[in-house]
């Protein structure tokens, strides 16, 4: 149990990892936009060569990325195939009797994919593959914090989430115990009716619960006796800098950006798709 | 006062209230003087009000009667502001006998930092004082590292390292070591030991096992909320029929030469180490054999 | 007969991943029938794991499992079966509890066994009896006792099955002297009693001193020292090479072997020492 790794983040090092994380949050939502604002072939390619450029850079293995992507290849098949099916624009290309597949289908569909893919892929390295949870917590925190002024608890709820994280695998573990302690008095989780298994489950979460409770109370006494009194006044050992990567990385993305609608308006009339 | 007593406490007493209404007390009169740089441990079994004695100190109940000093000033006083509550927590600090339940952080430096960054210090200070910290207590090859990953012991020198990062004068182990195995309990007991002498913390060890307390320079032995004994450990010890009465073990060494003695063979000398107490049986023996 | 049989049994966690280790490694062990066995070791040891294989919670990644010459996993559906014959206190047990009465909570061992109100209420009441609680317990909210009680009212949870064999898991984990006493007197008397198997999984020599007959101690996955509590004891410095604590009383004797006090090495009481001793002065005068 105590090797559950929070999130999906991969411990390496690269130029994406040293990153700013509030860089990469921004970078991260400019790249969605730019996903889809690709449109036609030529956007499409260069989207397909970025999404390689940032696997590359990453160093993470491709292994890993394509893991992350399996879990939603089913849903991506079927409205890829949705897609062909249903669209009736352009050349027909082939006709099956029950259903027609016009050349405008398969390229919808194909970008379709790409742009599933890229997102995610992109996203998931720019964000969790290469940023730990808690540096992302922070990210969001201070590019949140104007919103303070509005009165908005930016830090509390950063504070939530990053206590959250902490106590993820600890809780893991309890839930493990309890399940074997009630295990060896003879409760079965996986026979019997849903009401049943649904009922077996109350042996196991009572004490989670109070066991939640007394770990919340607890961490509460010692982060008071260690002067926790909120956000006010605290000052933070890591500094997050944006140094001259940082500012580069963003100047690459909004250049990507800008290339991209510049294909869209230029180049779009004289391309087949 | 005392010029040099470092936290005073003056007929200190507290209850807590029944569900039939009664009302229960778990420390009565109690009155100690802890000096500045002390080694000082509480012994006394479960339920006998040791653990309520440290929450006192560090502010998390407030005393029926009585006054508590600590640097001087009194934290009883219902005028204090949350700020002069603020000062003295950062004076004494506390470590829990669950070290899950004090980590904050996900990543071991960041939690040493969490205190200091409490404070208000200064970023370039706070990583002076959080590599600092986990030098002493031997853990900087895991500044980078998850908590969760961690054992015990090495857990709860993480939780030492987050208190010292504040500069406490004095530090607090409520049965800090109850939920480790030996060898994690032994870790914390050196780290203990070296916080007091080289760093001159002082220490108020709050256990229930003897030979934990055999290490202090002072115990407090508490039972059913009163004083029984205060004394050095050779001087507690010395009365190890009144320890087992109020529940307690005597370290095994130390019952054996009360049984040695009341066998009328005489061993003089401190006892309650296996290095101790062959020091003096050695020297009884010699003793013996010189006389004959 | 051995009780319990351990042929060959290899641990494995998540195997056929990057992560795969080793917790126990090809252990062979007997327990005897009606004996009380202690089981030491650090830490990662692969103790946790041992008891956990020993009443089915954890399968066997190589090797078998038998309980009165049976495999175990010979029929995996009667695994449950195997459970309630070999009981197991996990560490820290008072932290599962979950009925809102003391009587509830014991009785929810006996109930996935099937038995019939009578026969639980005889078990609950035997099983209290055991951990030295009165019956005005039974009423209660465990949630309002104290640890020591709860800890007591978790142990009765899987007493009241009467296990053949009973495996606990740090009975005595955190509790003070007295608390601790009650416990494993408790323990005593239900062997004593019913005739069943202990193991028990504890850090502290002395009370394993005082209360097993066998020592199987544990190191890195592999069975470094088994045998009768004399046995093992006689062994303090590899006890202390694999970071145990040895009884301070074995170290006191070590300390005057080195100091050339000629003193038999493998007493580890504090009642036999004095014997050895009053017989260095010459005995009692």
């Amino acid at each position: 149990m105590k090797s559950v790794s929070l999130g999906q983040y991969y411990a390496v090092k690269s130029p994406i990892h040293s990153l700013d994380p509030r860089i990469k949050i921004v970078l991260a939502i400019l790249y969605i936009v730019i996903v889809f604002l690709c449109s036609n072939l030529l956007s499409m390619a260069l989207l397909l060569v970025s999404a390689i450029v940032i696997v590359a850079l990453s160093n993470i293995p491709l292994k890993i990325v394509i893991k992350s992507v399996k879990p939603i290849l089913f849903i991506i098949a079927f409205t890829a195939i949705i897609n062909i099916f249903w669209t009736t624009e352009g050349n027909l290309w082939l006709d099956l009797g029950f259903a027609k597949v016009y050349d405008k289908g398969v390229i919808n569909a194909l970008f379709l994919m790409v742009r599933i893919f890229v997102l995610i892929i992109g996203s998931s390295i720019l964000l969790t593959y290469t940023t730990t949870p808690i540096a992302l917590t922070d990210g969001i925190e201070r590019l949140l914090s104007p919103l303070k002024r509005i009165g908005l608890p930016v830090h509390d709820f950063a504070m939530i989430m990053t206590i959250a994280l902490r106590f993820i695998p600890t809780l893991m573990e309890e839930a493990e115990k309890i399940m074997n302690a009630q295990k060896a008095r003879g409760a079965d989780f996986t026979n019997g009716s849903l009401i049943q298994r649904a009922k077996a489950l109350i042996p196991i979460l009572i004490p989670l619960f109070s066991s939640s409770i007394r770990h919340a109370l607890d961490l509460a006494t010692a982060m008071e006796c260690r002067c926790y009194r909120g956000g006010e006044g605290r000052t933070r050992m890591k500094i997050l800098k944006c140094r001259a990567s940082d500012i580069f990385a963003l100047l690459l993305v909004i250049g990507f950006g800008a290339a991209v609608v510049c294909i869209n308006i230029f180049a779009s009339p004289f391309l087949p798709f | 006062m005392n010029s040099d007593s470092y936290i005073k406490i003056e007929d200190l007493c507290i209850s807590y209230e029944e569900d039939d209404g009664g009302r229960t007390s778990v420390l009565k009169n109690i009155s100690l003087d802890i000096k500045k740089g002390e080694y000082l441990a509480v012994l006394g079994h479960n339920g006998s009000g040791k653990s309520t004695l440290a929450k006192l100190l560090n502010m998390i109940l407030e005393p029926d009667s009585g006054k508590i000093y600590i640097d001087g000033k009194e934290i009883t006083d219902p005028e204090m502001t949350e700020d002069d509550v603020f000062e003295l927590r950062k004076k004494v600090g506390m470590v829990f006998q669950n070290p899950d339940n004090q980590l904050v952080a996900t990543i071991v430096e960041d939690d040493v930092a969490f205190g200091p960054e409490n404070l208000g210090i200064e970023p370039a200070e706070i990583r002076r004082r959080v590599d600092e910290a986990l030098a002493v207590v031997g853990m900087s090859d895991y500044a980078k590292g998850e908590p969760a990953r961690l054992s015990g012991g090495q857990k709860q020198r993480i939780a030492i390292a987050g208190i010292l990062a504040m500069k406490p004068d004095c530090m607090i182990f409520d049965e800090s070591t109850a939920m480790l195995d030996p060898l994690g309990r032994r870790d914390i007991m050196n780290t203990v030991e070296k916080l007091n002498r080289e760093h001159g913390i002082t220490i108020i060890m709050i256990t229930h096992y003897m030979d934990e307390a055999a290490r202090a320079n002072r115990i407090v032995v508490l039972n059913d909320g009163e004083i029984l004994m205060d004394g050095s450990p050779a001087e507690i010890f010395e009365k190890s029929d009144k320890l087992r009465e109020c529940g307690l073990d005597v370290p095994q060494c130390v019952g054996l030469v009360h049984s040695l003695k009341k066998q009328g063979i005489k061993i003089e000398g401190e006892c309650h180490t296996p290095t101790a107490c062959a020091e003096a049986i050695a020297a009884a023996l010699e003793k013996k054999n010189g006389k004959n | 007969m051995a009780k319990i049989k351990l042929q060959d049994v290899s641990f494995f966690y998540g195997k056929g991943t990057a992560y795969c280790k080793e917790a126990l490694k090809k252990v062979n062990i007997e327990i005897k029938e009606g004996s009380i066995t202690g089981l030491i070791g650090h830490t990662g040891s692969g103790k946790s794991t041992m008891l956990q294989l020993l009443n089915g919670l954890a399968t066997p990644s190589e090797g078998k499992v038998y309980l009165d010459g049976v495999d175990i996993w010979e029929k995996p559906k009667e695994i449950g079966k195997v459970r309630f014959r070999v009981g197991l206190v996990m560490q820290y047990p008072e932290y599962q509890l979950f009925e809102e009465t003391v009587e509830k909570d014991i009785a929810f061992g006996p109930k996935n066994m099937g038995l019939n109100e009578a026969e639980i209420a005889e078990r609950i009441n035997e099983a209290i009896d055991f951990v030295g609680l009165s019956s005005d317990v039974l009423q209660k909210n465990p949630f309002d006792l104290s640890g020591g009680q709860k800890r007591r009212v978790a142990i009765a949870g899987v007493i009241a099955m009467r296990p053949e064999v009973l495996v606990l898991d740090e009975p005595a984990a955190g509790l003070d002297p007295q608390g601790r006493d009650v416990i494993l007197d408790g323990i005593f008397k239900y062997r004593e009693k019913t005739g069943a198997t202990v193991i028990i999984v504890s850090h502290s020599m002395e009370d394993m001193a005082r209360l097993c007959d066998d020592i199987i101690v544990l190191s890195h996955g592999e069975v470094v020292l088994n045998g009768t509590r004399d046995e093992v004891f006689a062994e303090s410095e590899m006890l202390e090479r694999i970071g145990l604590a040895v009884p301070q009383i074995t170290l006191l004797m070590h300390e005057l072997n080195a100091r050339g006090i000629k003193i038999n090495n493998g007493i580890y009481t504090e009642e036999a020492a004095v014997d050895e001793i009053a017989g260095l002065f010459g005995g009692a005068r």
